[in-house]
């Protein structure tokens, strides 16, 4: 009578779902360009670079008093925007009775919002409608990372980034903001965005491992390795009852892509933040492999979330010209400059 | 019957690093060779003395913005504490904080039979022999219950790591625990003590015999063993330039990596001498 427990509708649904693609979605514009390289020669391509930089010179930054829409107040209901980062490594740091703690180096790229979906167009939208079904909407905040020469991209890309004036970026997200969180176009996302000691949930691709079996994927404990066990060390056995159905069940564990999925990682604590080189350490590990790019956010945990306003709608630099601490540590950590712990 | 008792301070399993061996290996063989003309180059002695400085070759997990702010943090933590130069077969002492113990400081002396680890995650194993039980203890460096690292001893041996110090006699692993600092001679050369070590009969822990070891006396076993030694020798790794391209960081980027530490790490031993001579003038 084990089948009549055994949650078959669920595993079936889920298994009709594609989980990864190798293309981008149809809505969106060519990205990279297609053309092969032209000879140009060397004073050509001077003259090309000089008029990048005119066209995109730096821009003084945004100070919290230039804001064009009105500063709204915080309230824990708030949804900030998020932050594209690399994950550029694990170190290790020690808390103050010495216990070991792994954590994951995150590099805050060089954000800038791009623009800003208000909540009824974006529920208009593909995905948008798909989101709130069923609830209230609320607005979209485009953010792009890692600034790369107009060249190796198209036309197209090129030009949702020159309406605001920006060098085309790398990577794009979305971060699903409350209307008092919006930030207009332009506005740099660094670091100072984060709290030290707050949550942070971390979107990313995990680690691509290809094809591979079922013991691995599934964690399977395959077949015995001696005993005279024919050809059958890592196989999966058995696929189905045989009597009941007739046939195997959607969703049948078995050998496949494992990995390159996306998935998040909740409620991790941010123990150490450095404004200089916009790097946040958080502690966990994170899902993906080095140097790949993620997406951080404020978390979604109830018990985790802010009492207290955060950098309301994001952290910009003391107009006074005071530079921040350039390097704040949680207060649970061991400062590696303050002398050795005795116990 | 066998003795071995190992205790780690931190739960990681034990990996024999063959790959430092060889890059120390390759690298011993041309000490004096290189020369740095200008000014900011670090001495080629630093790959040696330091050698936790350099990142894991492995390319998929390097980033220079990371290892540039490990850098700092490992030599702000150098400047609490004064982390020496050793090397595999110095003999050191460690003082630990210890909750458990009696006066809240345990000390341990040992001969360092592996070091490796790069980074802040660098280790080192300690062995000794107490009541006629080996124990081993691993060290991370740049862990902050650490009080003090002395080295008793600064020598070096024939081999990298001196694991098959578990299979001798137990009089090469016996070190006194209230050994006093030996004062070394001559300070410019670190000595190679070429020390034959004898094994005890068989059954070892790994096969010594296929391991190419220098500080072991003749292992007299049966030619069967050395037979298979040589079937399952890989004699072409020693040409393999590639395989010792990726075990190590190239030259250039090792220079650019000490110029940016040595200057820190000089100012912090002259601080150290300069503490020390002002201690002993305050004795005197």
């Amino acid at each position: 009578m084990f089948w009549l427990f055994f949650n078959h509708e669920q595993v079936r649904t889920m298994s009709r779902v594609k989980r990864r693609t190798t293309h981008p979605p149809y809505w969106h514009v060519l990205k990279n360009n297609q053309r092969q390289d032209e000879k140009i020669s060397s004073d050509n391509l001077r003259f090309v670079r000089e008029v990048i930089q005119d066209k995109y010179k730096n821009k003084s930054p945004i100070k919290g008093s230039d804001l064009d829409i009105e500063k709204k107040e915080w309230d824990p209901k708030t949804k900030r925007s998020g932050v594209i980062a690399r994950n550029i490594g694990v170190q290790h740091m020690w808390e103050k009775d010495g216990k070991k703690v792994v954590c994951t180096v995150l590099h805050v790229l060089d954000n800038h919002v791009i623009r800003y979906v208000p909540p009824e167009e974006y529920a208009k939208s593909i995905i948008g409608a798909k989101v709130f079904r069923n609830r209230k909407p609320l607005g979209c905040l485009v953010v792009g990372a890692e600034a790369a020469n107009p060249d190796r991209f198209t036309r197209q890309y090129c030009s949702l980034f020159s309406e605001v004036g920006l060098l085309p970026k790398k990577r794009l997200a979305r971060f699903i903001v409350t209307p008092n969180a919006v930030l207009p176009p332009c506005t740099p996302l660094t670091a100072g965005h984060f709290v030290i000691g707050q949550a942070v949930d971390v979107y990313g691709k995990t680690i691509d491992y290809g094809f591979q079996g079922v013991v691995k994927r599934w964690g399977f404990k395959g077949g015995p390795a001696s005993h005279g066990a024919t050809k059958f060390h890592r196989r999966g056995g058995t696929i189905g009852t045989g009597r009941d159905k007739a046939r195997v069940w959607p969703g049948q564990k078995m050998p496949g892509h494992m990995g390159s999925e996306r998935r998040f990682c909740r409620g991790l604590k941010i123990v150490r933040i450095n404004m200089k080189y916009n790097v946040i350490y958080v502690k966990g590990t994170v899902p993906g492999p080095t140097n790949s790019i993620v997406q951080i956010f404020d978390t979604l945990l109830p018990r985790r979330k802010f009492t207290e306003a955060p950098p309301h709608p994001t952290y910009f630099p003391p107009e006074d010209g005071t530079l921040p601490q350039e390097d704040i540590w949680d207060s649970s950590l061991h400062v590696f400059g303050s002398p050795s712990i005795s116990v | 019957m066998r003795q071995l008792f190992a205790n780690r301070t931190s739960s990681i399993l034990l990996q024999e690093k063959c790959d430092e061996a060889d890059e120390k290996s390759v690298s011993k063989q041309k000490p004096g060779d290189e020369s740095g003309n200008t000014v900011v180059v670090a001495p080629p002695e630093f790959r040696f003395m330091y050698p936790e400085f350099l990142p894991d070759p492995a390319m998929e997990r390097r980033n220079r913005l990371k290892e540039k702010l490990e850098r700092i943090d490992m030599l702000q933590r150098r400047s609490v504490v004064e982390i020496p130069e050793f090397y595999t077969g110095s003999v050191m002492a460690v003082t630990v904080a210890d909750a458990n113990s009696p006066n809240k400081f345990a000390r341990f002396v040992g001969i360092c039979i592996q070091r490796g680890g790069s980074g802040l995650r660098a280790w080192f194993i300690l062995r000794n022999v107490v009541d006629k039980q080996g124990v081993e203890i691993l060290y991370e460096m740049y862990c902050p219950l650490i009080q003090k690292i002395e080295v008793l001893r600064l020598e070096r041996r024939l081999d990298e790591s001196l694991l098959y110090l578990r299979d001798a006699l137990p009089e090469y692993s016996t070190f006194p625990l209230d050994m006093e600092p030996e004062r070394r001679l001559n300070n410019s050369v670190v000595p190679i003590n070429p020390l034959k070590v004898k094994l005890r009969p068989r059954p070892w822990l790994e096969r010594w015999e296929r391991q190419n070891l220098q500080g072991v006396e003749d292992l007299n076993l049966p030619q069967r063993f050395y037979d298979k030694a040589e079937k399952v020798a890989k004699p072409w790794e020693k040409y393999d330039l590639m395989l010792q391209y990726r075990k190590t960081i190239p030259a250039e980027e090792q220079e650019k990596i000490f110029s940016d530490v040595h200057s820190q790490l000089q100012q912090q031993e002259f601080k150290r001498k300069m503490r020390r001579r002002r201690g002993t003038d305050n004795e005197q």
